[in-house]
């Protein structure tokens, strides 16, 4: 009725792009985290974002997601004004993120985290009626568990994996219901080069409509699986290209790849 | 937090885990088919001393402190309502109901009266938890006891609704089925019975979505929220869930005693329930009833035993505080814990392959 | 202050005409209109003054569970305990030895150490898990108030205050205006009543001293802030959490002689003054000093003045205050963000 269209979205029709930041600011006291940062990420478009620790990659995140609300500015999810939105609201509407640090559920069992995930971005989230055997979210659980390689383990908990397991385990948590959009943070640390290899075809072999922000110091992983690249500096974006030209950017290569591998 | 850490029941192992081919009544162990054999033989054996007082007694408190080990151990909220909200259902169901204080008692039928009072006690359980969660881990347990504080002096001195210090008494069962409820027999059914719905509702439920989600909660809200859950309405829901099993417990305890006053529903009376479900052990919900059955033992005979020894009956106080004092030391997963442990130390006994001793 | 006057131009002027209505409620006689309508004003003096003294007391017993709390996470539900065992030990050194004032660095002394017992051989082992600790002083509680129950049994004690601080005093405020002669008559009080919210400030401020102006005290309000910081900075923390436990368990006991003076001892009121220190805390801030002083005398004046105005809900004001400040600010009035 006419409340609905009073009522619209301002953000809606202005843009088609995925994910766009408009000047985030965060504030910790005095110090600010991140400054005036603007992106727009095009849905499907997979992009990384580089820069030394503590540039803010992380609270970038974590802005975007709500875990820790922006001090200023706007945050437009597929168009939609999610700015103020707690964090389980944004990730109901296709929103994923994973965690530098494994953020998982130790004392349920695999496929338990996996079917969470699954459920809470479903209906019925407060059912308590056990899922029968052929309930379609325990099946779309068992398929991501297989998609990640952790069949054979999924009847075990959570802190009895290894940690290359946990890894993989944390991108499955990422991957469920419909993703539209998944910030990866440092998917590739600590893991081991063929556990690497096997991240990058996860990655590459994302459907192509899921688009991706991906956090990671290992240069080799990063520029092979995004089509951008956002450097970061002292929580402002320093610089935008596509991951040739920032590779060739000798600024770039003196404040980041230089000092970093020298 | 680090409530989390003490009490992480791990029931839910495997709980997606699409069935085999046994059926489940093949999956129960025979140590389950034996205790039910046991406790539907009982009325055959034991006085109604034993009956209605010692077992009628373990099942209510037990039921109560099973509240608490929902919350508690999937949800990782220690909270001391739990007897407020029995004792609030127990005051419904004499106010509402037909008491012996005619001038309050409204006397309605049992089928207003039941609903009535699990819902106002749930209602009670919803609004007080949505206070308790506001704040997290170790200051849900201050937050709760205030406000069950409250409750016990509010009820103490209001006259118009609580009838104050003396409170009801002749809080009588329905005759329903042509079954006087009060006779010991009776009421040790259904007490058992209510005490294992309790049971198996809580075993039931832990595995089902919101049980999961509770759990998930209890191990990292964080990642919940970032999995599309919102954690403050999961908890405020356990609050409202757990309140069922504490109010079929409170109303349990008003017809047990015939009479509730706000003596029933005391801060020692709150903890007493904390003390119950940590002594049998907050990992699993069979603890609620071990821990219940090991109280009422010790509160029903310590007297004579004391007075044998030529001590005060009061000094029962001391031996729960030293036993719960001793438990928590040493053994903070409670005597379900121990007994866990003392199983797994049997199994590594026995030879895995032909199931002999070694 | 003048940040907050210019941010809130609306609230400083609300507070403002509330602080000038309290003042003249308290000051000014009161018109026969008014007394007509609530009651004498030396009843309303009586009460506020009295709940002042109360929030006085309950400072000294809450001051000592924040700290603890504040500092090492440790929620100690045997503080109420403590305070209980120090009134009955005072009474006992006050009765025998005929000298009140001993009685306090008497029971500092052995409650004290009796914190001391708990702190160094029972929580520090479990440092971290806080449920743990919690439930530990629980089962304490429980056998404390049962030993207690042993020795001095159901009945109820009053230490007798020393024959200086027996008697009235008068104060500077017009209780009401004798009709006849026009002379202004004053309102009388129990001096030792004076005497505890002297000690109280007194107290406070040495506190506040202490945590403000010493090295001890940045200590203690680095580890409130930040334990990890805390932690790393190499500090002896095992001694300072000791001393930070012996100082509130000896507080409590001390608050024990003054509550078995100016009221009474009996079982019960061990629990009594645990609520009363968890409500403060919780209205005024986990781990604040300040928080404690302003939730004490919320409490305290909000308990009396419930007592004498509206005896059937008196508690109830104390809840309400209690759960709009967990619903509009849960970390307390003072207390830090978490």
């Amino acid at each position: 009725m006419s409340l609905s269209t009073v009522n619209e979205r301002p953000g809606q029709m202005n843009s088609g792009n995925a994910l766009e930041l408009r000047g985030i600011t965060k504030m910790f006291g005095a110090l600010a985290a991140i400054a005036d940062v603007t992106i727009s990420v095009r849905p499907g478009e997979r992009r990384a974002v580089l820069g030394s620790n503590g540039a803010g990659k992380t609270t970038l995140f974590n802005c975007i997601t709500g875990d820790f609300p922006a001090t200023s500015g706007i945050i437009r999810f597929f168009g939609e004004d999610v700015t103020a939105f707690p964090p389980y609201e944004r990730i109901r509407r296709g929103l994923r993120r994973t965690y530098q640090i494994s953020s998982l559920f130790a004392g349920l069992t695999v496929i338990d985290n996996v079917y969470l995930a699954c459920r809470g971005v479903s209906r019925n989230r407060y059912s308590l009626l056990r899922p029968r055997s052929d309930d379609a979210l325990v099946h779309a659980a068992e398929m991501l568990v297989e998609a990640v390689h952790l069949t054979a383990v999924k009847d075990r908990l959570v802190g009895e994996l290894a940690y290359g397991q946990q890894r993989q385990l944390e991108i499955a948590l990422a991957m469920s219901g419909a993703p539209r959009f998944i910030l990866f943070d440092e998917p590739a640390a600590g893991l081991s080069p063929t556990e690497r290899r096997d991240l990058v075809t996860i990655l590459t072999s994302l459907p192509a409509h899921i688009g991706y922000i991906v956090i990671e110091h290992d240069m080799d992983v990063a520029l092979r699986v995004v089509e951008s690249v956002t450097m970061m500096h002292n929580g402002r974006v320093f610089k935008e290209g596509k991951p040739s030209e920032i590779e060739d950017d000798p600024e770039v290569q003196e404040l980041y790849l230089g000092g970093g591998h020298g | 937090m680090s409530l989390a850490d003490q009490a992480p029941p791990r029931a839910s192992r495997g709980a997606t885990k699409t069935a085999g081919p046994t059926s489940w009544i093949e999956r129960i162990p025979a140590a389950w088919w034996a205790a039910a054999l046991v406790l539907l033989a009982m009325p055959l054996v034991a006085n109604n001393f034993w009956l209605f007082q010692v077992m009628g007694w373990t099942f209510i408190l037990g039921m109560i402190a099973v509240s608490l080990t929902f919350l508690a151990g999937y949800g990782g909220m220690v909270s001391l309502l739990q007897m407020s909200i029995a004792g609030l259902a127990g005051y419904m169901v004499a106010i509402l109901g037909p008491s012996g204080t005619t001038s309050i008692s409204l006397g309605l039928s049992w089928w207003i009266v039941l609903p009535a009072a699990f819902l106002i006690a749930a209602i009670f359980a919803t609004l007080s938890g949505a206070l308790a969660v506001r704040t997290e881990g170790i200051y849900t347990i201050m937050i709760t006891l205030a406000i069950a504080a409250a409750f016990f002096y509010f009820t103490r001195q209001n006259y118009t609704i609580f009838n104050g210090y003396s409170g009801f008494n002749l809080v009588l069962p329905p005759r329903l089925f042509g079954v006087d409820w009060r006779d010991p027999v009776a009421f040790y059914y259904l007490c058992l019975g209510c005490a294992a719905l309790c049971y198996g509702a809580v075993v039931y439920v832990s595995r089902s979505p919101f049980g999961l989600a509770l759990q998930g909660v209890r191990d990292n809200p964080r990642r919940m929220a970032a999995l599309g859950f919102n954690v403050t309405a999961h908890r405020v829901a356990a609050h409202a869930f757990a309140s069922i099993f504490a109010s079929m417990g409170g109303i349990l305890l008003v017809w047990q005693n015939a009479q509730i006053a706000p003596g029933t529903i005391g801060i020692s009376s709150a903890i007493d329930v904390l003390v119950v479900a940590v002594v049998g052990g907050m990992r699993r919900p069979l603890g609620a009833f071990v821990g219940a059955f090991i109280y009422v033992i010790l509160q029903t005979f310590s007297p004579d035993v004391l007075g044998a020894f030529g001590f005060s009956a009061e000094r029962f106080k001391l031996i729960i505080g030293i036993g719960f004092l001793a438990v928590v030391l040493f053994s903070p997963d409670g005597v379900m814990g121990l007994w866990d442990r003392w199983r797994a130390r049997a199994a590594r006994r026995v030879d895995p392959l032909t199931g002999q001793p070694r | 202050m003048e940040k907050f006057a210019k941010n809130h131009p609306l609230w400083t002027l609300v507070i403002a005409l509330l602080v000038a209505g309290f003042l003249w409620l308290v000051f000014a006689p009161w018109p026969p209109e008014l007394e007509a309508a609530v009651g004498r004003k030396r009843i309303f003096l009586n009460a506020l003054l009295g709940g002042i003294t109360l929030g006085a007391l309950y400072f000294l017993v809450a001051s000592g569970f924040t700290l603890i709390f504040g500092l090492m996470r440790t929620v100690n539900l045997a503080h109420g305990s403590l305070f209980l065992l120090g009134g009955y030990i005072g009474y006992e050194v006050a009765t025998q030895s005929g000298s009140w004032l001993l009685a306090f660095p008497v029971v500092f002394v052995v409650v004290g150490f009796l914190g001391l017992v708990m702190q160094r051989f029972i929580f520090s082992h479990m440092e971290g898990e806080e449920l743990r600790q919690t439930l530990v002083s629980i089962g304490l509680s429980i056998v404390l108030a049962d030993l207690m129950l042993w020795f001095w049994g159901g009945q109820s004690y009053t230490t007798l205050a020393p024959a200086l601080l027996r008697g009235p005093v008068e104060l500077p405020i017009i209780s009401s205006i004798n009709p006849t002669s026009g002379e202004a008559i004053y309102i009388r009080y129990p001096s030792v009543r004076i005497w505890i919210l002297v000690a109280a400030i007194v107290i406070g401020l040495a506190m506040w001293l202490v945590l403000n102006r010493t090295s001890l005290g940045m200590v203690i309000r680095a580890g409130v802030d930040d334990r990890e910081m805390l932690a790393a900075s190499g500090v002896r923390i095992k001694l300072v959490f000791l001393a930070v436990f012996v100082f509130g368990a000896g507080l409590a006991g001390m608050a024990g002689i003054i509550g078995g003076t100016f009221q009474s001892l009996s079982p019960g009121e061990d629990t009594r003054f645990l609520l009363a220190s968890l409500v403060v805390v919780i209205v005024g801030g986990m781990g604040s000093i300040a928080g404690a002083a302003i939730g004490a005398i919320i409490i305290g004046v909000t308990e009396q003045m419930g007592l004498v105005y509206a005896p059937t809900y008196s508690v109830v004001f104390t809840f309400l205050i209690m759960a709009a400040v967990l619903a509009f600010r849960p970390q307390g009035l003072l207390g830090a963000g978490r």
